[in-house]
């Protein structure tokens, strides 16, 4: 693949921009699938089984899910996880959860002291759990204080996602920049259910759960395009990301790097055809590197503006 | 690691078999895997309505062909039906294990969709099996004749389990496939007369390779990833 697709996220060299997004792929069973990082599950302190089933519902272009973080807690993923996935070709980003400030800097500070870690990312947007973790995510105050808390805890460079069930997702952007993050991993989930047709009850277990899937690309574009014009930091986006052109769109409204999920779930050969695609992409519209591209969106516009 | 490409077979024939149906692809020579793995099948070119594969256990599989009987309930498997091509994923999961020993086939409705070849097998090992079905109608049950010809078949409201119970104690083993709650008394019933008993399980899935996490049943007391564990698992693993 041609140097045009090299990125960098915070400081980590990208052979190409295209990420999984958390809890999207297990390694362990899948390989990386030629994309250039590996996100984990979400790891919490304690194991998780995850919400009873049903777990997924299929809705209008996407699903609903309600997993519940089922991981196998901090001491099994450290011990027995953590030193295979160490052994991948590519930088290995753990993704970390939680139920108070001080549960997330213990992750932290264990993940970053193992092997071949290159970032860690913070969950504060996991829309299937009761208590802690979103509620985090959706206070700007509460934020801030985490990622300074966390910051003090490692010296990896910490990602925080976020979730677009909130009033200012930039917001929560600026309170994390502010508290020390060194990137964004912009949209999680969007909160959602499904009903059951025959009973009309909650069809997910879980009651709730969190819609992906092309359905949500625009509020992913739309999320991305803020934080990155609100808090200039590196930003991975995702949200319903399934093309060549969805890639293309991201990077144009600021995103570095790009994440693939429920796509990712249909079809895991997508990321080996949107590579070589990409590159022409990059190649019809003059650009020398995804850098070019990045933010494109906002130049345009202030162009625009000036027109008028 | 299992085979995580796609590839997009022509449908030869979709033919009704009473109230189900079923559908026939021309397989190009590709991995056929074993009785009761699955694959994950979306009409190719995508229908709009139905975003998610759906997970299917082969009828039959070979290198000429792959075969799926289907419940067309939904748009998903309406969709599949009209197709004039199929992208499929796998084979996928964990099948059925072949073991020593006589043979009993026990389904109920659509989960007589796996038996077909499940019982080729069997007989070509020497083995050819007794077969119980139980389905909810006449129109459900013409598809007995695709799984034994001279199979035994209940109707509702008489379960499968009764002409099981009757042939209990069984010096050899149970293969299973149906609803869960005739899976859990097939598992009971095999348990309370020590008799091995392999039943396949149904989930919602979004990937079937372990990624996604949707498709948790109760497997030795905790959620567990059917797609990984089995589809095919021994019956204590699922008694509750």
């Amino acid at each position: 693949m041609s140097d045009r697709l090299v990125s960098e996220l915070c400081g980590v060299r990208l052979e190409n921009p295209l990420v999984n997004g958390s809890g999207t792929l297990d390694a362990l069973v899948a390989g990386t699938l030629g994309l250039a990082a590996y996100v984990t599950k979400t790891i919490t302190l304690r194991p998780r089984e995850g919400n009873a089933p049903q777990r997924i519902a299929e809705t209008p272009a996407g699903m609903v899910n309600s997993i519940g973080l089922a991981n196998p807690g901090l001491d099994a993923f450290c011990g027995s996880v953590a030193p295979a996935l160490a052994e991948l070709a590519v930088p290995l980003v753990v993704s970390v959860g939680g139920w108070s400030h001080r549960e997330y800097a213990e992750a932290v500070r264990r993940v970053s002291a193992l092997p071949g870690v290159a970032a860690v990312e913070l969950n504060v947007s996991c829309p299937n759990v009761d208590t802690g973790c979103i509620s985090i995510g959706s206070d700007p105050a509460e934020t801030r204080a985490l990622l300074r808390r966390c910051s003090a805890a490692s010296d990896l460079p910490l990602l925080v996602k976020l979730s677009p069930s909130v009033a200012d997702v930039a917001a929560i952007g600026e309170a994390a920049a502010e508290g020390g993050a060194a990137g964004l991993v912009v949209i999680n989930t969007v909160r959602g259910m499904a009903i059951d047709r025959d009973t009309l009850r909650p069809l997910l277990g879980g009651g709730g759960g969190g819609l992906s899937g092309p359905a949500v690309k625009p509020v992913g574009l739309h999320a991305v395009f803020h934080c990155f014009a609100r808090t200039g930091l590196p930003i991975v986006g995702m949200g319903g990301v399934a093309s060549t052109q969805d890639v293309v769109e991201y990077h144009a409204a600021g995103a570095v790097a790009v994440g693939l999920g429920t796509a990712l779930l249909r079809d895991p050969g997508l990321p080996a055809r949107i590579l070589p695609e990409l590159d022409g992409e990059l190649a019809r519209r003059g650009l020398a590197s995804v850098a070019e591209l990045v933010g494109y969106a906002h130049q345009a516009q202030a162009k625009a503006l000036q027109e008028i | 690691m299992p085979p995580l490409h796609r590839r997009s077979l022509p449908v030869t024939a979709v033919e009704a078999v009473g109230a189900y149906t079923l559908l026939r692809l021309r397989n190009d020579g590709g991995d056929a895997g074993r009785p009761g793995q699955f694959f994950m099948l979306q009409a190719d070119p995508e229908p709009a309505a139905a975003y998610l594969p759906r997970a299917l256990s082969a009828a039959w599989a070979n290198e000429r062909e792959i075969a799926f009987l289907i419940d067309t309930r939904g748009e998903g498997t309406r969709g599949l039906a009209a197709a004039a091509r199929i992208s499929l994923l796998g084979p996928l999961g964990k099948g059925f294990r072949i073991a020593e020993g006589p043979a009993l086939l026990v389904g109920g409705g659509i989960g007589a969709a796996v038996l077909p070849w499940l019982r080729s097998e069997l007989a070509h090992a020497g083995r050819a099996p007794r077969t119980l079905l139980g389905f909810r109608s006449p129109a459900h049950a013409v598809c007995a004749a695709l799984v034994d010809p001279e199979a035994d078949v209940v109707l509702e409201p008489v379960l499968v389990t009764e002409p099981l119970a009757r042939l209990l104690p069984f010096p050899g083993t149970v293969y299973a496939c149906g609803p869960d709650p005739m899976l859990q008394a097939v598992a009971a019933v095999c348990a309370e007369h020590n008799v091995r008993c392999q039943v396949a399980m149904e989930a919602a899935m979004a990937c079937g390779f372990g990624a996604c996490y949707g498709c948790a049943v109760r497997i030795d007391g905790a959620w567990r990833r059917l797609c990984i564990e089995g589809p095919v698992l021994e019956s204590g693993r699922i008694l509750v």
